[in-house]
Order: structure tokens, then C-alpha cells, then sequence
């Protein structure tokens, strides 16, 4: 549940709001990512008005309710401040009028002036509560950076997930999080992946315990978050399981309706993970280039044999 | 086979980590997969960072999910670590 307190408390510095009345109203809920400039709505026209969006209010509409007489003024603001309006902001440092205030104070809406532009106002306003409303998941694995590829590693406890990411970390790549990954969803398109505050760059590894790679490393070795390019499980060797060989079929995995790149990757004695996970980042990035060997071979093999003559190799 | 229980955190500096190296003491011998939840995260209950990361206070009611052919006997060993703080006084 995001209130406007929340907003208040996290962004209002990088928004400039200054509370003027409503104090009581700051644990009302935002339930929409959407702001409200409420030009036709003053007018009179109230068809489609969405009251559970915040409102901004900017000059324009100062200036036309000052030009109201005071009781056709009152009625058009009772219209836009509900019950599930959120909270009205007045933009450029306006001084909101009297009637707005009483009103806001009197139905407990929190009213904020802020220094920038409505317009402005609105682009961030709604950035900031699309990043807030994205939905968001918590997984098991570790997140690395490997050649500015983002592998999410997964795999059951004690397969290898926090070594080979040590062994990516010592060949200079950078982790994101170990065991706990937040995922967010950006832009419903592609997924960004980051670390607990509380844990951050903090691993634990069976037999050391925990460290800290930002200090045992360097600040060069984490990142606070990337964006998940693929997918790979490690798993226990299984004789049964047939692994893939060839690459000509790609797989994926959905994490919330994305989908990425998923590998499989069979662990076991004598197998350098570190050296399969930079290989798979590292295909990865050819293909991204236009290059997918295995097709690529596919397509020369089937050329050769369709030749008359035979190859002499 | 499945099993849900919420429990108590008793310990008074919550689950640092101590108890929660304990629960990964507890869970070690059993096959079943365990997951913790507390407020709106779901952890993997085998990773002593994933508890960690909970930030579970004294009090704190956490719901315990046990998936697997041992379900039972590893709820009731969980439900006892938690019950008598892990081993901590009081």
C-alpha cells in the first residue's frame, strides 16, 4: 500500500513540496500512477473525471478560480477534492487560495506547494509512482554482471551459486546480489534486478561465512542493479537428463510475463562454472551482435552437402 | 505434502544471525523446501542472507511453508527452534 505520506517522505526534497494544510490526510493511499490537471473539471465538466488521481494544480487554473465568484468557487473545488483524492499539489510556488485550503483541512487532503513547474510536476509524479506501482518479485539467486550481460543464477541451495559468482568476481566481473534478488518490472518490457539494502554486497559462503565484496574486492567488483538478460540454473549432473548440445533451440523462462534467455547448466567435479557462465554471457552477446554460432554452423554444414562435388577438406 | 504455520520470533534481538544460522542447522538433515514469509517477501529458508534480509523483530509472526516427503517432522523441528529461541536466554 503506497500512502502519500511515503511519497512525501522519499521524494518530497527532489519535488520541492512544502505541506500546507491536510496533515491528517497524509496516510490516504495512491492508488493510481496518474496526476489530474483539473482544467475542464473546474469548468464544469465532469464526465470521465478519474478523482482517485493526485491533482496539480498550476496558474491557469488559479487564475480561472480566482475569477469565480466565491460561491460557484467552492462548489468547483467541493467537485475535485473527494474523499479519494489523494493529495492536491499547487504548482510554481502558487499560493493556493483560501477556499482550497479550508476545504483541504477541513476534509483532511494534504495540500503541497512545490517550486517546479505543473507540468514538470506531472512527468515526475508519474515516473515516480510507475517505478513505485511496477510489479515486483522476490527471488532466490544471485545476480552478476558478467562482460555488462546480467546472468540471474539459480539453482537449489548449496549447488555452487555463491562460488562461481566468486569465481566471476575474481576474473573482475561485478555482483549484484547473492541468494536474495529483488525484480522489478520496468517499463511491463524488461526486468531490473537489485539487492536488499540490508545485505547488499554481502555474501555467505559454506566453510568462510559471510563477506564483503565491496570491501574485499572494491567498490569496481557491485553494482547497486542491472537489468536480468538471462536465466541460467545450475543443477546437480544428472545421467538421465539430457543437456542440451548443440544451442540450436533456445529456451526461455518468464518472470513476471518477461521473457529471458534460460540455460541449463549441469555442475559437477572438473566443470570451472565460472568459465561456462562468461561463455554463455559471452554468447549471448554475440547473438545479440546478429551472430548465433550454432545457426550459423547449421547453415554452412547443410551448404556443404548440398554441393555437388564433395568437399575436400 | 504441504504444511503452513505461522510462528512467533522470541528471540528479543530478533532473527539475526545466530538463530538463523540454527534454522539452517535445523533444515540441513531434511529434503523438504522450506519457504519463510514476513510482511510482503518470500524467502528460500535454507539461505542464512535471505533470512537475514527478512529483518524479523522480536514478535515478528512469520508464515512457514514446508514442501516435501518430510514436511511434518521439519515443521515441528522448526516450530521447537522458534519456541525456545533457538537456544538463546530469554
Amino acid at each position: 500500500m503506497y500512502l502519500v505520506q511515503h511519497l512525501y517522505e522519499q521524494h518530497g526534497k527532489f519535488l520541492g513540496l512544502d505541506l500546507l494544510a491536510g496533515k491528517k490526510g497524509l496516510n490516504r493511499r495512491i492508488r493510481k500512477a496518474e496526476v489530474n490537471r483539473p482544467g475542464l473539471s473546474l469548468a464544469g465538466y465532469l464526465k470521465g473525471l478519474i478523482s482517485k488521481r493526485i491533482v496539480v494544480v498550476g496558474k491557469q487554473e488559479i487564475e480561472y478560480l480566482k475569477e469565480l465568484d466565491p460561491k460557484m468557487r467552492k462548489e468547483r473545488l467541493k467537485i475535485i477534492l473527494t474523499p479519494t483524492t489523494p493529495a492536491v499539489i499547487a504548482a510554481r510556488g502558487l499560493r493556493p487560495l483560501k477556499e482550497m485550503v479550508e476545504l483541504c483541512e477541513k476534509s483532511h487532503i494534504p495540500l503541497f506547494r512545490a517550486n517546479t513547474s505543473a507540468t514538470a510536476l506531472q512527468s515526475r509524479i508519474t515516473f515516480l509512482l510507475l517505478e513505485e506501482f511496477s510489479p515486483s518479485l522476490t527471488l532466490h539467486g544471485t545476480l552478476v554482471e558478467v562482460f555488462g550481460v546480467g546472468v540471474l543464477i539459480q539453482g537449489e541451495s548449496s549447488v555452487g551459486k555463491s562460488e562461481a559468482a566468486l569465481g566471476l568476481l575474481e576474473r573482475g566481473h561485478r555482483l549484484i546480489s547473492d541468494d536474495v534478488v529483488r525484480v522489478k518490472k520496468k517499463e511491463g518490457a524488461y526486468l531490473v534486478g537489485s539487492g536488499p539494502e540490508l545485505t547488499r554486497h554481502l555474501m555467505e559462503i559454506r566453510g568462510i561465512g559471510i563477506i564483503n565484496v565491496a570491501h574485499l574486492y572494491g567498490a569496481v567488483s557491485v553494482r547497486h542493479d542491472k537489468a536480468i538478460d538471462l536465466v541460467v540454473k545450475l543443477e546437480e549432473w544428472d545421467d538421465q537428463h539430457f543437456y542440451d548440445r548443440v544451442g540450436l533451440e533456445e529456451k526461455f523462462i518468464d518472470i513476471l510475463d518477461v521473457s529471458v534467455p534460460y540455460h541449463i547448466l549441469p555442475v559437477k567435479p572438473g566443470r570451472d562454472v565460472s568459465l561456462l557462465l562468461e561463455t554463455i554471457a559471452l554468447n549471448h552477446r554475440l547473438k545479440g551482435m546478429g551472430y548465433n554460432s550454432a545457426k550459423e554452423f547449421n547453415a554452412k554444414w547443410l551448404e556443404a552437402i548440398s554441393r555437388k562435388r564433395r568437399v575436400i577438406s | 505434502m504441504k504444511v503452513v504455520k505461522k510462528v512467533k520470533v522470541k528471540n528479543s534481538l530478533g532473527l539475526h544471525t545466530r538463530p538463523a544460522a540454527s534454522i539452517i542447522k535445523i533444515l540441513q538433515p531434511h529434503k523438504s523446501s522450506v519457504c519463510f514469509t514476513y510482511k510482503d517477501a518470500t524467502i528460500n529458508a535454507r539461505s542464512i542472507m535471505s533470512i537475514l534480509m527478512l529483518a524479523a523483530k522480536r514478535n515478528a509472526q512469520i508464515v512457514v511453508t514446508v514442501d516435501g516427503d518430510d514436511a511434518e517432522i521439519t515443521m515441528q523441528k522448526l516450530i521447537a527452534g522458534f519456541e525456545s529461541a533457538f537456544g538463546e536466554r530469554e
